[in-house]
């Protein structure tokens, strides 16, 4: 299929690729902009054209999963457009557009904003070129096309001085994470002499030398860990509290979203692609995600049970999260790996709107100048009652109670985890759910129950931020009945990947 | 073709509909939403009266796909559907007519007595009909048991209508918590016959068959899709029959959950009708005769249920002696009467099961619209030493009356004689060859008398003699509204028990056993003969063979003590001034008065050992959750400590660490996987 | 049995046997004549000033940065002119020129943007180029 556009770029067939081309002019329309107008506040242009991107390449990638669910291969095998890559297109899209949204006012008064803009739609593209990447070496360079755009967003706030530590410890544990995972990937290259996912499966599945199992153990754990950097999973998720605590909180949302999520993609991709479990094995990275799914869940959930401020608490809370997502890898024993990817995959889906959503409240917060304790959230919902009943659902939903799809992504999990006999991380789930339940209750209680902060005035209730709270608060409430009458996990993991 | 089958789904709906119409806009209608209700069931009643006639042309099951939740195909997807069968037809009737007529009664003992907060009234009432009809059509366990706990919330909701009362919320939570108890065991007989058969259809459709089905195949030899968890089958059915058991106690109010039941008094009497007719009460017994291909293969599932039946009818009856209360007799004769639908369910008497379950659903609703009428009588005052007299103030309630507590006491020829016959001749044909059947028998049998007893204490005490207070001598006199459905009710009382006469069958020849041959029909695994078959040839359980002598020497028997106990009643109580005979009976009295201190050994199990069990719970998560949780806390803020005031040197302990945490798994995964 | 892992791991061991050896036997031999002038940073023969830890001109790295990301393209454009005829004939003006063109054109737009937003511009401080830029 070719449309006249791509026919007359020369790019004939290349429209699967549609969704990041979309998102990569963007991106030039951005600069073009910020180089047209330099020295204005052309803030709300570059709003508009970064939301408009966004959600061309939406409109484009949800058009795509819902008519054509076939996979389609590009550049000789190194991208591959299925619905696995356009069901995360989706969320990463969602997740920038809300973002744009609530950016538009959280830094209007700060400079820089045209490379802002640029960098978060970068990052979109390279997150979105992630989930397409069907070699190990166009998942590196998506990968870094991903992470670099995020150090520089981390430490936009440059005179704070949080904001640019946190860039130098993401920058930094990301270079040494990046270096595990490119000479992982030279290991199993040296092993199988390809660097196309489906060639890997291939030569594995013929038998490789018996002496170099350990070779390729090597490199499938050290690609592991790239992955567990990229999704802020344990012992990979040192610079997560800081960098999501130091950056701009429209920018933690897009971190611990879509840049999670984009971790995960890959992960899917190369672990379910190249290295099904059949094939390897003398290597059994189904358990070495079961521990990281087990100790991320239980050290992120303990850790945030003890934070004494709201944004460090949904950093650690957004590092149990990638533990209960792992879980979608870590109990793959055979019996019900559809329900399981499938269920990590909407897990991902509804995070990417709860989880943002309770990101952009922070903004909020940060916004009003409110202070980042939890005591300081004292009684705000008697000034800002909309925007508290939309924390509140994102917290319910994330602890997993059925006021929001987080509920029925966090069942479709523990079906899973039960129906493939994992009962330890069955376990795990319950009880991190059930601690987490009282974490968020502590920020809930502080906003409906408690007396508000005397002399606290809230002067500003900025359109973009509320509405882009309100939107995902919506999104996230509509999936609850969504999920649970309308998709079934197995079928979509199926049409998927499988 | 579009036949009545095809509008099933609409029997549950209507009420589901009337619901929301009585929740939202009930304020606005004259009736406040007592006329949305009351069309809504009405229509119910004349779609089930459709669909039982459908049923008897068409013979076979009707079954419908509504929806699917979790469409995992393995190892088990869970499904919304219909199931239309000879059963579920005669279910629906039952539960469609007392319906419509507790609406129709409400008319007046709620609007006319001016109550407020009548839209939540009725919408509790539709949604409670909703939700039973849904539960009586459910096509497998899930779905069952998933409407199963939406009676039970609705029961909360309307035992604690008068919630600015101080008995009524408690009453309700009682109710909800109690059965609950017995529902935790349900759930997770419904997980366990789940992931034993990877279905939990109560029928086979399209290639799939039923989990009785399975576990039948199971016994018989070919055990393929069935995991039984290192359990011999039948040990395992067993278990899994007993946890659904446990449901099933607690919403029947069978020994020892059976507590709940008389608290629950405390809610509108049209709403105690209701649950102890046509919903949540029956809801346990219609779920075993529902389920009864599998319990059918479990002798030791059956004798528990004929026991605890047995034990629970005579337990109840005795209680019910010496109440003061009107309904608190009727509650205590409720417990009792299902005590023997267990009974004959757990003997093999799948028809004298269901037979009961129908008579005593319309007496029972009849005697509690009858209380009703007479508390409305009384203003408000329910105890029976207070009343007398009130038969020529009253005459429409009392003859109503009288006619369902004939039934209720068992005499012929009114409905309760034939089906408690039933029960007893087949738990008598059962005991004849197992002495734990027999035992079961004798203590219904002796229950017998108590019932007569205490059921024309009841009558003499409220409508004979003098009128003891001054309200008793000029009752408060009501309208058609509350009269027509105790007529209604009060014929059905005498006729019903003319589907199925066996002992007049067996005496004169006739083919007078409708009811019978009615489930004899259906489909084939879901016939009262396929029944028996499992009964005999699976579970090894044989009945005496039937004879003229037993079966007339049996209905003699129970007839005599019946009227044994109406003879002594009418000899205490029928006098113009009673005596508190009760008295007599001392420190008897005094135990039967606090129902065996059932209520008092519960609270003590529940504050002296649930309470310490609780409070070591809360030592343990005191001491070692919150000392782990606040151990993890101090780490991290330490290492924040650390990490605000050596910027430079932590980058590299994080760094270290993460090398250190790869090289860990590294190694780890090496010994594991055998790379060195 | 000969184990590979056996003679990489000696090799490991010899490998920093060497160097600590080197440096232990020469400590052991050489004699100790403390002086100022040897414990001062070397730097080629110049005396040093200051500390080492002076700020550079921010400007200086983003010159760099340009320097290397052209320097990348013409790494890339290089082989494509060599083939450049040969492919055209077998492929098709359009295949082979457009994807360089897109190319070159992104870096272009990248390039506009740095030199508008005073990437190569040389000033003082940029503080005081931050505070023009809001001025106008």
């Amino acid at each position: 299929m070719t449309d006249p556009v791509s026919a007359a770029l020369g790019l004939g067939g290349y429209q699967p690729l549609v969704p990041a081309l979309l998102l990569g002019v963007t991106a030039l329309l951005v600069l073009l902009v910020d180089t047209i107008w330099p020295n204005e506040q052309s803030n709300t242009l570059l709003a508009t054209v970064t939301i408009a991107g966004s959600l061309a390449s939406l409109l484009v990638a949800g058009a795509q999963l819902f008519l054509s669910p076939e996979a389609a291969t590009l550049f000789d095998g190194q991208l591959i457009v299925d619905g696995m890559s356009l069901f995360f297109t989706v969320i990463f899209t969602s997740v920038t557009a809300l973002v744009a949204l609530a950016s538009h006012d959280y830094i209007a008064e700060r400079p820089n904003q045209g490379e802002y803009y640029a960098l978060v739609v970068l990052a979109a593209t390279g997150m979105t070129l992630l989930a397409s990447a069907n070699s190990l070496v166009t998942a590196f360079v998506s990968l870094e096309l991903a992470s670099l755009p995020s150090y520089a967003l981390v430490a936009y706030l440059k005179d704070n001085r949080g904001s640019a530590e946190g860039s130098l410890k993401y920058l930094l544990i990301g270079g040494l994470s990046s270096a595990v995972f490119l000479y992982g990937i030279s290991l199993v290259y040296a092993v199988t002499g390809t660097l196309k996912l489906t060639e890997i499966a291939t030569v594995l599945d013929a038998g490789i030398d018996g002496s170099l199992t350990g070779v390729l153990g090597i490199g499938i754990v050290m690609i592991l860990g790239g992955v567990a950097f990229k999704t802020a999973s344990v012992p990979f998720h040192f610079w997560a509290p800081e960098a999501y605590e130091g950056a701009p909180a429209p920018i933690a949302g897009f971190l611990s979203s879509a840049s999670k999520a984009a971790g995960f993609v890959l992960a899917f991709r190369v672990f379910l692609t190249a290295f099904p479990t059949s094939a390897v094995a003398g290597v059994d990275w189904v358990l070495a995600f079961e521990v990281l799914a087990l100790i991320t869940m239980t050290l992120g959930t303990f850790a945030a049970a003890t934070q004494e401020e709201v944004k460090r608490m949904l950093a650690y809370s957004s590092i149990a999260h990638a533990g209960y997502a792992l879980i979608a890898l870590g109990a793959l024993t055979g019996a019900a790996d559809r329900l399981l990817v499938g269920a990590g995959m909407l897990h991902l889906l509804v995070y990417g709107f709860m989880n943002t959503g309770a990101f952009l409240f922070i903004a909020l917060a940060e916004q009003w100048g409110i202070g980042r304790r939890f005591e300081d959230f004292n009684g705000l919902a008697k000034e800002a009652p909309v925007a508290c009943t939309a924390m509140s659902l994102f917290l319910v939903s994330l602890a997993g109670l059925p006021f929001g799809g987080g509920f029925v992504s966090k069942y479709f999990l523990l079906l899973g985890t039960v129906l493939s006999s994992s009962y330890l991380l069955a376990a795990a789930l319950i009880v991190n759910s059930a601690l987490s339940v009282y974490i968020y209750a502590r920020v809930i209680k502080a906003m409906w129950i408690e007396d508000p902060v005397p002399g606290r005035t809230i002067e500003e209730y900025p359109t973009g931020l509320y509405a882009a709270v309100v939107v995902a608060a919506v999104v996230t409430v509509l999936l609850l009945p969504g999920l649970a009458l309308f998709t079934d996990p197995a079928q979509l993991a199926s049409n998927a990947l499988f | 073709m579009a036949g009545p089958l095809e509008f099933a789904p609409a029997i549950a709906a209507l009420p589901f509909v009337s619901f929301v119409i009585a929740l939202f806009f009930g304020r606005y209608m004259p009736k406040k939403g007592a006329l949305a209700g009351i069309t809504a069931t009405g229509g119910s009643l004349l779609l089930a009266v459709w669909t039982y006639f459908a049923v008897m042309g068409n013979g076979e099951p009707h079954t419908e796909h509504l929806h699917t939740l979790v469409s995992v195909a393995e190892p088990f997807s869970l499904e919304l559907g219909i199931l239309i069968d000879q059963l579920s037809a005669l279910m629906l009737l039952i539960v469609t007519l007392i319906s419509f007529l507790v609406f129709v009664f409400s008319l007046g003992y709620m609007n006319d007595e001016g109550e407020t907060g009548l839209p939540r009234y009725y919408a509790g009432l539709s949604l409670f009909s909703f939700s039973m009809l849904s539960f009586v059509m459910a096509s497998n366990l899930f779905m069952a048991f998933m409407f199963f706990e939406l009676v039970g919330l609705c029961s909360y909701l309307l035992i604690g209508f008068w919630f600015r009362e101080d008995a009524p919320p408690s009453a309700a939570k009682k109710a909800f918590i109690v059965t609950r108890f017995g529902d935790y065991f349900f759930l997770i007989g419904v997980v366990g016959i789940l992931a034993t058969f990877g279905t939990s259809a109560f029928i086979g459709t399209g290639g799939t068959e039923s989990f009785p089905a399975l576990a039948e195949h199971a016994l018989t030899g070919s055990a393929d899709h069935v995991h039984t968890f290192g359990f011999d089958p039948q040990t395992w059915f067993t278990i899994l029959a007993l946890l659904v058991l446990g449901g099933v106690m607690g919403k029947s109010a069978q020994f020892p959950l059976h507590t709940w039941l008389p608290d629950a008094m405390e809610g509108p009497t049209p709403v105690s009708a209701l649950i102890h007719a046509a919903t949540m009460v029956a809801a346990g017994v219609y779920l075993v005769a529902r389920m009864y291909g599998f319990y059918a293969l479990s002798p030791t599932a059956l004798a528990i249920i004929a026991f605890v039946g047995g034990f629970t009818a005579l337990f109840a009856a005795t209680m019910g002696v010496v109440k003061r209360e009107i309904k608190q007799v009727l509650a205590y004769s409720t417990i009792s009467q299902y005590g023997y639908m267990m009974l004959a369910l757990g003997a093999g008497g799948y028809v004298a099961g269901v037979f009961h379950l129908t008579t005593h659903a319309v007496f029972k609703a009849l005697l509690f619209l009858g209380a009703g009428a007479v508390i409305v009588a009384m203003h408000h005052d329910e105890d029976m030493w207070k009343m007398g007299g009130l038969k020529n103030e009253l005459p429409v309630t009392y003859y109503t009356f009288l006619a369902g507590s004939l039934a209720l006491a068992g005499i012929i020829p009114f409905s309760g004689f034939w089906s408690k016959d039933e029960v007893l001749y087949e738990a008598l044909r059962l005991g004849l060859n197992d002495p734990v059947f027999m035992a079961a028998y004798a203590m219904g049998l002796i229950a017998v008398f108590f019932t007569g007893f205490y059921t024309f204490r009841m009558v003499f005490l409220t409508f004979h003699g003098e009128p003891r207070t001054n309200i008793a001598e000029s009752p408060h006199q009501y309208g058609w509204n509350m009269k027509a459905p105790l007529v209604v009710l009060g014929a059905l009382a005498v006729v019903v028990g003319l589907i199925n006469m066996a002992p007049l069958a067996k005496l004169t020849g006739m083919d007078l056993t409708y009811l019978h041959h009615w489930f004899e029909h259906g489909g084939e695994l879901l016939t009262v003969e396929h029944y028996h078959h499992l009964l005999t040839e699976v579970s090894g359980v044989h009945h005496v063979e039937s004879s003229t002598g037993l079966m007339l020497g049996s209905g003699a028997l129970s007839l005599g003590l019946a009227l044994a106990g109406v003879a002594v009643a009418h000899v205490l109580y029928n006098v113009p001034s009673p005596e508190e005979h009760t008295d007599k009976l001392g420190s008897i009295k005094t135990v039967l008065f606090n129902n065996y201190y059932q209520d008092e050994y519960q609270v003590w199990l529940a504050e002296g050992l649930t309470a310490n069990v609780a409070r070591a719970a809360n030592t343990f998560d005191q001491g070692v959750i919150d000392g782990a949780v606040n151990g993890v806390s101090s780490v991290s803020l330490f290492a924040g400590e650390r990490v605000r005031k050596v910027q430079t040197g932590v980058v590299t302990n994080y760094a270290a660490l993460l090398t250190a945490g790869l090289v860990v798994l590294l190694v780890a995964m090496g010994l594991l996987g055998g790379w060195f | 049995m000969s184990n590979p892992w056996i003679a990489i791991g000696a090799l490991g061991v010899v490998a920093v046997a060497i160097p600590l050896s080197m440096m232990a036997i020469s400590s052991l031999l050489r004699p100790r004549v403390p002086e100022q002038g040897k414990t001062t940073t070397y730097e080629s023969g110049e005396v040093p000033t200051g500390t080492p830890r002076i700020r550079f001109n921010i400007q200086y790295y983003m010159v760099a940065l340009l320097f290397v990301i052209f320097d990348l393209e013409t790494v890339l454009i290089f082989p494509w002119t060599v083939i450049y005829r040969d492919a055209v004939s077998t492929a098709g003006l359009t295949t082979v020129l457009v994807p360089m063109l897109v190319f070159i054109g992104v870096l272009v737009v990248g390039l506009a943007w740095a030199w508008r937003n005073g990437a190569v511009r040389w000033v003082r401080t940029p503080r005081r180029e931050l505070t023009t830029k809001r001025e106008s």
